[in-house]
């Protein structure tokens, strides 16, 4: 069990078929569990916080962090609703584009400056959270195209949507890429041993800019889309997106320490969360409980991957056997 | 500390930091030249120290100022941030509150207890198991939310009474919060520089490796970096609570980020290991300085928001010129 636990790309749907259980058993065959409705908003989850992770996932693949995506976020959901108002298309455009030119600047800058991945986007995170404030003047902008909001989010083969269609669709263009190409096995070995990569002649200083770069372009789709289907868009979402992205791509296999984790894991992964969320509100449980279960989960898998777990266990083994057997050691009085 | 170790610590902790190679010393003309531009401006903006905005801007500058000094422990010890105590500053505000009835120095050993108990198990599973400190603090902060909506039922506590009415006085002629700040910053900065924990603190900050091979136990240290982050926080959670007479899982939100920019501006390294509890201050205060600055020269709110995002954008990007090879 431990060993199929531990293997990554398995992990995910284990924890995906031991979740629909427990709460198929929580549900004591109501059949408030297995509806389409269920399944249409664990799939309009995936379409908010998939891309989100998919993009913070690669940054995590070679070992960097990219903080920025909450900003980018919001941002890019205040640009998409500020002017695509006439053609939405070309809203979603500007925003994606926003999102390329700052994921290219923040990578340039870590590059150039040889600064670590976690400070520039600390940067980049509330640089990004005072633009959304400053272009939405601070309030609140409404959306006026209903028809959109509706188009995004209209139900298609009952439990999918043009967005988490997008969604899908830009995690099998990564998981080809991941999987099949040159440029794929480029980023793992980035993220693996970055030394190493350059010396085999892996453009690390290209690779870098690229993935803050599509991670950037991937929060901005989900920040647009998401915008799109509120029909409304303001300055506040920091962190709201961020735990949730986190959680999924580690949950998905993902590790901090680099060359690890599959797109198709992280879908994986998104899946875990939203269906414990989806799952949880569709039998009743208030909102908190799903927070309480969201963070045990993230928690567990922290633990799961921490470094030091093997030898810190080993030795907690060794001195309980060693009390053991000390107690059974009789005493020189005897 | 032996005599002789606290005497090289003492004249240590005063010597000009002047760095040696030519890089750090740009970096310290750099800053010096922004603070200064930041003193020209502030003489030369006219109503600075009068402006009403000030003394209300001033205790939400130590309630983060607190959590700042909190967070420099985290920093220093090589764990970059914690998104977790924002939760624990208004969790341990609503413990205060909870144990008020039981007399004050109750609620305030309640109140701290928690904090450090709370963060210093953080610390405890990153330090003992080297867990990733990002994701062990993000699983601590949907925790902590959750667990205490779950317990409140999403309510704030609000004691009858008046028991904390004395945190909401002044000490000396100095608003509480103000003061119990500036003692906070004060007495984590003599213990980082004249306690063993403190050198040791700095060692397994800047090199977990080296730590363990001189001897040291890193995972103790960093367990007792989150504890002191703890009992920071909870200082800013009970002040808080004290001065809306009330605990609500809301008061702390957005302080992490708060926190971080105000270690950051102060000039801790966020790779660990250099750093100290003032420039912590100082940073909190230049944050401040700054918005005053904004709000009196009539940019609005947002354009504070991103102000802030930008300096601490290029503070970390002058990173770069500190001494790392």
């Amino acid at each position: 069990m431990r060993a199929l636990f531990a293997n990554r790309s398995v992990r995910p749907f284990l924890l995906l078929v031991i979740i629909t259980l427990v709460l198929g058993a929580l549900d004591r065959g109501q059949g408030r569990l297995f509806t389409t409705g269920t399944a249409y908003s664990v799939l309009q989850q995936f379409a908010t916080v998939g891309p989100i992770a998919l993009g913070l996932g690669l940054s995590m693949i070679i070992r960097e962090f990219d903080l920025s995506v909450g900003g980018m976020l919001s941002l890019s959901g205040c640009i998409a609703v500020l002017t695509g108002a006439d053609y939405p298309v070309l809203g979603v455009a500007l925003a994606v584009l926003c999102g390329l030119a700052w994921g290219l600047f923040q990578g340039g800058i870590m590059v150039w400056l040889r600064l670590g991945s976690i400070g520039v986007t600390l940067g980049g995170l509330l640089t990004l959270g005072g633009l959304a404030y400053v272009v939405t003047g601070n309030l609140s902008i409404s959306y006026p195209r209903m028809d959109v909001a509706m188009a995004v989010n209209h139900p298609l083969l009952g439990v999918l949507s043009l967005r988490s269609l997008v969604a899908l669709a830009a995690f099998l263009i990564a998981a080809f890429f991941m999987a099949r190409t040159r440029v794929g096995r480029d980023v793992y070995a980035t993220g693996s041993d970055r030394r190493a990569a350059m010396v085999a002649g892996v453009r690390t200083s290209v690779i870098l800019p690229a993935i803050f770069a599509c991670s950037g372009m991937l929060a901005a789709l989900a920040g647009a889309l998401l915008s799109y289907s509120l029909a409304a868009a303001s300055g506040v979402a920091l962190t709201d997106a961020l735990v949730p992205a986190t959680a999924s791509a580690i949950i998905g296999g993902v590790s901090l320490t680099g060359g690890k984790g599959t797109p198709i894991g992280i879908i994986g992964g998104v899946l875990v969360l939203g269906l414990l969320n989806a799952g949880l509100n569709a039998i009743g449980t208030p909102p908190a409980v799903q927070d309480v279960v969201t963070g045990g989960v993230l928690f567990m898998v922290a633990v799961a991957d921490a470094v030091d777990l093997d030898p810190r266990l080993l030795a907690m083994r060794r001195t309980w056997v060693e009390l053991f057997y000390r107690r059974r050691e009789p005493s020189p009085a005897e | 500390m032996t005599d002789q170790g606290l005497a090289i610590a003492w004249r240590g902790a005063w010597r000009l930091p002047l760095p040696s190679s030519r890089r750090g010393q740009i970096l310290v003309a750099i800053r010096g030249a922004a603070l200064l531009t930041l003193l020209v401006i502030v003489a030369t903006t006219p109503g600075f120290f009068t402006a009403v905005s000030l003394f209300s801007l001033l205790n939400t500058t130590s309630f983060i100022g607190c959590v700042a000094v909190g967070m420099t422990f985290i920093t220093l010890s090589g764990n970059i941030m914690s998104f977790a105590l924002s939760a624990t500053l208004s969790t341990s505000g609503m413990v205060f509150m909870a144990a008020l009835p039981l007399g004050l120095p109750a609620a305030l050993l309640a109140a701290f207890a928690y904090g450090a108990a709370l963060t210093g198990f953080q610390g405890a599973v990153i330090g003992y198991f080297r867990a990733n400190p990002i994701i062990v603090s993000m699983a601590a902060l949907a925790l902590i939310t959750g667990g205490a909506t779950l317990i409140t039922q999403g309510h704030g506590i609000y004691p009858e009474g008046n028991a904390a009415a004395a945190l909401k006085g002044r000490v000396l002629g100095v608003p509480m919060p103000l003061a119990a700040f500036i003692v906070t910053a004060v007495a984590a900065q003599i213990v980082l520089s004249f306690t063993r924990f403190g050198r040791q603190l700095y060692m397994v900050g800047s090199n977990w490796r080296a730590a363990l091979a001189a001897g040291l136990e890193p995972a103790r240290v960093v367990l007792g970096a989150y504890a002191a982050a703890g009992l920071c926080t909870a200082l800013a959670g009970i002040l808080m609570a004290a001065r809306y007479s009330s605990g609500d899982l809301e008061i702390g939100l957005g302080f992490d980020y708060s926190a971080i920019s105000a270690v950051l501006v102060g000039g801790t390294a966020i790779s660990g290991g250099e750093g100290s509890a003032i420039r912590s201050l100082i940073g909190a205060f230049i944050i401040a300085v700054c918005q005053v600055l904004l709000l009196l020269h009539g940019f609005s709110t947002q354009i504070q928001y991103l102000a802030i995002g930008l300096i601490v954008l290029f503070v970390i990007m002058l990173q770069t010129l500190a001494d790392t090879e």
